[in-house]
């Protein structure tokens, strides 16, 4: 039991705080989705774009990666926003299959401008407060400078966001547009600025994620794939459009994908020899994202059908 | 007079064409290379690029100073001189890609052979659409063994594979606990007895697992953990916790580039300490590798079929790697190494079979063998095999270990096996993070 009870320890405390990672990747996702019901399919460009951010303007400006998360979150929103209203608003007009369509181009899109400015080879930061950190406590269990920051990020934003869209004005303008859109219309909210507001939001929070990121991943042009298919399967296991359910979700499959150290550590103390299954952990977070589009379709916390 | 008219303008068209056709055939070759030029290797699949072009250039003019037999000839002379020409094809390490690239080459653009493809799963998919289309393919760079046992009449390998480097990895973890290495008294077998091994889970990765897994066996040494992972995964630190939970000497990895940065990376955060820690290659042999981790390298073992130091102690590697050089502004490596060799391998089965048919360039391929002294990379020769159980295998080649050292402030990477290569004193234990 020595050895068992500790790796528990040490898979629970990884998961939770790498759930909370995907939660805070996610989070921008859901946000658009729910005022807009348009799947963003560039989302994983923006996280690219705000690695990039990082990292080449902390050596240009001379300051630690991490200061620069402020100048991040200006460039995710401003390209938010300039996707809204240089091509989503007129997908809009469109059929859904459109809208699909649109923001896979432009995914494709940034894509390419990534490899044609930046190049295709990974690159990384290498200095900073947070590089390479990390802290031993209790029974070897180690807290990466990085996971946590992004854990703290993650609760941060989480709050600011529920907080903006329950508690405030514009929030209140944001939800009625996302029950109701001819309604919000009608009594003078100006949904165009709403959706914009959106992407602007959406854009900021995952592009400050990767500014977070990029202290630990090395970044390159297709870097944005890995963190999508994760990021999809976290908004639909939440619910789309559920602020508190792509949080909860998020930890969920986070805990999901440490399972098979749980079951490395099982097999070793039970003595069963060599069964590992890490080559399958992500199909057990599709697993579960299926089961759950099958019981229940509008996800764990959804509303919207 | 029409009939006559008719008659001179097919003939004038026959005049045209005739020499045309011959002309065409005697100046150019097309070979198709297929490597992944973007994507997640596309550092590797440039400097692959880079080494078969430069390949190229020394077999179509006569290059001085070079002590290889194609830099005497400007192009193919038991062809007329003809000059090769190479046909660059992208896969982005998309097996069903490559596939649909080779039947383009040879139905399109109607080449005389395939070179590549480094991935090991796309290099299965593209020598069985040789194989359907009997067009030769010579493969450079993939290390899969599973390649060489299906018995294609098509397909020959230059680079020796895994089973190979897997087992000079565990000769020098033997030789290393008898005190062969240079600059280290022997290890007690106990301090690396227990190993940790994850490899990438694509064709490559899977075969290594159970390479070293067999060989394990053999040396009697103790494989605690054996994982495979998702080589495009944004996190490793599951697969890093079960590794450092086996508590292991040594830890073994199959990786590609950027999964190998993200590993060694999670490593350094999650505190991993064994005291030997060996790459297969790919990954831990990419520039990235050494640009992105910087002084995290350091101590670093990779098996390798090239390094820069090979230049020591082999002439014309020193000769090539300088032209090399000038060209790309980096050293040749194991991928560009490779590359070239391979396109040099096909030089020299056409000269042999001094004909562009595909029966004549097998019949070539399965007679052949060039010295090892014609090669940059630090082999007996090339010659296939065409009979046993590893049909189209190179039985000259052999692999090396390198590590990578810190001298003055550059890292380089110092051969330390086979034991009597080494150029440098090896740093054991690994230092940790």
């Amino acid at each position: 039991m020595e050895t068992l009870l500790p790796e528990l320890l040490r898979s629970l405390v990884s998961g939770l705080l790498m759930g909370m990672v995907f939660a805070l990747v996610a989070l921008g996702l859901t946000v658009i989705f729910g005022v807009m019901d348009i799947v963003n399919f560039a989302h994983g460009e923006f996280l690219m774009i705000g690695m990039y951010t990082t990292l080449v303007t902390a050596p240009l400006i001379g300051v630690d990666p991490t200061l620069t998360l402020p100048l991040a979150g200006v460039v995710g929103a401003a390209l938010g926003l300039a996707c809204y209203f240089g091509v989503v608003q007129f997908l809009l007009r469109g059929p859904m299959v459109a809208q699909l369509l649109g923001t896979f181009g432009l995914m494709l899109v940034l894509r390419n401008l990534a490899l044609l400015f930046m190049g295709s080879e990974p690159r990384s930061v290498h200095k900073g407060w947070l590089v390479g950190q990390s802290w031993l406590v209790g029974p070897g269990v180690v807290l990466e400078s990085t996971k946590l920051a992004a854990a703290v990020l993650s609760i941060v934003s989480f709050v600011a966001v529920w907080w903006l869209i329950r508690r405030t004005k514009t929030g209140m303008a944001l939800t009625a547009t996302s029950l109701d859109k001819e309604g919000a219309r009608y009594v003078g909210i100006s949904t165009e600025r709403m959706n914009g507001l959106a992407w602007a939001i959406g854009g900021a929070s995952v592009a400050i994620a990767g500014g977070l990121l990029v202290n630990f991943w090395p970044v390159d042009p297709n870097v944005g794939l890995l963190f999508t298919m994760i990021a999809f399967a976290t908004v639909a296991l939440g619910g789309f459009g559920s602020i508190r359910g792509a949080f909860l979700a998020g930890i969920l499959i986070g805990l999901i994908v440490s399972l098979p150290t749980v079951w490395d550590a099982f097999i070793r103390y039970a003595g069963l020899g060599d069964l590992s299954i890490h080559s399958f952990k992500y199909t057990f977070v599709y697993i579960i994202y299926f089961l759950i589009m099958v019981i229940r379709p509008q996800g764990l916390f959804g509303w919207k059908q | 007079m029409r009939k006559l008219a008719l008659l001179l303008s097919a003939l004038m068209l026959a005049a045209l064409m005739v020499p045309g056709l011959a002309l065409a055939q005697a100046k150019e070759i097309k070979l198709g290379a297929i490597y992944p030029l973007t994507g997640g290797a596309a550092a590797e699949g440039r400097e692959l690029r880079a080494g078969v072009e430069l390949a190229v250039e020394i077999a179509n003019n006569v290059m001085a100073g070079i002590d290889m037999d194609m830099a005497k000839n400007a192009g193919i002379k038991s062809l007329g001189g003809a000059k090769i020409t190479v046909i660059f094809k992208d896969h982005q390490g998309n097996p069903q890609l490559g596939a649909d690239l080779a039947k383009k080459l040879i139905e399109d653009d109607k080449v005389v052979g395939i070179l590549g493809c480094y991935h090991s799963s796309v290099t299965k998919t593209v020598a069985a659409v040789c194989e359907r289309f009997e067009i030769p393919m010579i493969n450079d760079s993939s290390t899969s063994p599973a390649l060489t046992k299906s018995g294609f009449k098509w397909f020959w390998r230059t680079t020796p594979h895994d089973t190979q480097f897997t087992k000079d990895l565990f000769e020098f973890m033997k030789g290393l606990t008898e005190g062969k290495a240079k600059g280290v008294p022997a290890v007690p077998m106990a301090e690396i007895k227990t190993l940790a091994a994850a490899c990438e889970k694509t064709e490559w990765g899977t075969n290594v697992s159970e390479t070293i897994k067999q060989f394990a066996g053999e040396y009697k040494f103790d494989l605690a953990a054996n994982l495979l992972y998702a080589a495009k995964s944004p996190d490793l630190s599951a697969e890093v916790q079960s590794l450092k939970a086996a508590n292991p000497g040594a830890m073994l990895f199959a990786s590609y580039t950027s999964d190998a940065i993200l590993m060694m990376k999670t490593l350094q955060s999650m505190k991993a300490s064994p005291k030997l820690l060996w790459g297969q290659d790919a990954g831990f042999e990419a520039p990235e590798f050494v640009s992105t981790l910087g002084d995290l390298t350091v101590g670093v073992l990779t098996r390798t079929v090239f390094t820069p130091q090979v230049a020591q102690v082999k002439k014309v590697a020193g000769q090539v790697n300088e032209l090399y050089k000038k060209k790309t502004g980096i050293d040749l490596s194991g991928p560009s190494a490779r590359s070239f060799t391979g396109l040099q391998a096909w030089v020299h089965v056409l000269e042999k079979a001094g004909s562009t048919e595909p029966k004549a360039i097998q019949a070539a391929a399965n007679a052949i063998t060039i010295p090892g002294e014609q090669l940059v990379v630090p082999w007996f020769g090339i010659k296939f095999a065409n009979m046993g159980d590893d049909i189209g295998q190179n039985t000259l080649g052999t692999g090396m270990i390198g590590q990578y050292q810190k001298k003055g402030d550059k890292i380089t990477l110092e051969i330390v096996y086979p034991f009597d290569l080494a150029t440098s004193n090896m740093v054991y234990p690994f230092k940790g993070f």
